[in-house]
């Protein structure tokens, strides 16, 4: 963008923002997963996905809790970049930034509680989380749960496998998932 | 086609650009431009949501125009400035950029919008009519008219 509609943006944006028109502000961060669209609310980080735009679906549920004031605002993600920056390089185990699951269902957001809660190096299986999650039948929707998980790497939905010790699946892709715990050193060829 | 703006973010990021451009060309000064593109995008944030979807950039040009017409009936002022006319004169043969804004600065504020939305935006009739709040008939009769008059100021 050229400098001066930036600095006209900037402008704008502040201006909205005491206006208490804006909620969300996004940015686009680079990783060695590629480009990762994060989002900050009010309350935390409520997005990470995978690419460089959100997904309709997320979208929809910040409009839906936080209303359309979702704006481009790279200073506010400053925090999480730094985080996810360490965690990439093996300097951070543990992430300090609040998350934000807002909107999701009751059983979506135990099944994300119950996953954050599994230790950086580690693995769970689909039906630990379930019955975590309250409900041991479950993993099938658990799994449907993780897969659309808002806030992957921070809510480390690639520490959960299948029973066997397959990695079964993940929003951003197999490989990703396997450069994750990589990156952890996780052992994932036994059974768990 | 894109969908709906679901977010102001999207709605920014879809048509600043342009606006903003519009923006420099309708008021000729950056710093009138930068209030008149603010002024724009604020009020499309207040007025959420856009009052016909699929309709955006018509509305977001319609919002600028009113906009800089109103400014320039307080200031009495607006010069769409010369480089930015380049675009508009390739259909003039023989005349310098200069005529055509001094030309262009004679006009009355709404030709003189419907002539740069036409020539130098580009936009359709149809995105021209709900710019102007007209109809499509009446946005082609004033680029028209303003064709005619600056053709003729220039001549």
């Amino acid at each position: 963008m050229d400098t001066a509609l930036g600095e006209a943006r900037e402008r704008l944006l502040a201006k909205a923002k005491k206006e208490g028109l804006t909620t969300i502000g996004y940015d686009v961060l680079g990783s060695p997963l590629g480009p990762l669209w994060v989002a900050i609310g009010p309350k935390g980080v409520t997005t990470i996905h995978y690419g460089s735009e959100p997904s309709e679906t997320e979208l929809r549920r910040l409009v839906r809790v936080y209303g359309p004031g979702v704006v481009p605002d790279p200073k506010r993600s400053s925090a999480l970049a730094r985080e996810l920056d360490q965690y990439f390089n093996g300097k951070r185990h543990e992430f300090d930034i609040d998350v934000d699951l807002s909107g999701l269902t009751p059983f979506q957001t135990k099944v994300l509680v119950a996953t954050a809660k599994i230790p950086f190096g580690s693995v769970s299986t689909y039906g630990t989380v379930a019955k975590r999650a309250g409900n041991a039948k479950a993993s099938r929707a658990a799994g449907g749960a993780l897969n659309h998980n808002p806030i992957p790497i921070v809510v480390p939905c690639h520490r959960v496998v299948g029973s066997n010790g397959a990695l079964v699946g993940y929003a951003g892709g197999l490989d990703t998932k396997r450069r994750l715990l990589a990156i952890e050193g996780a052992d994932v060829s036994r059974r768990h | 086609m894109q969908n709906d703006p679901l977010t102001f973010g999207q709605l920014l990021e879809r048509h600043e650009r342009e606006l903003f451009a519009y923006a420099l060309r309708i008021s000729g000064q950056r710093a009138d431009a930068e209030d008149l593109y603010q002024d724009t995008f604020l009020a499309a944030f207040r007025a959420w949501p856009p009052p016909r979807r699929g309709n955006e950039r018509a509305w977001l040009y319609k919002i600028a125009t009113n906009r800089a017409i109103d400014r320039e009936r307080r200031a009495r002022r607006v010069v769409a400035s010369v480089d930015d006319l380049a675009l508009a004169a390739t259909e003039l043969d023989d005349v310098t950029l200069a005529d055509l804004a001094g030309a262009i600065e004679t006009l009355p504020a709404g030709q003189r919008a419907a002539f740069i939305l036409r020539k130098v935006q580009g936009l359709a009739y149809v995105e021209i009519a709900v710019a102007l709040e007209c109809t499509e008939e009446a946005a082609r009769a004033r680029v028209s008219e303003a064709l005619k008059k600056v053709k003729a100021a220039v001549a």
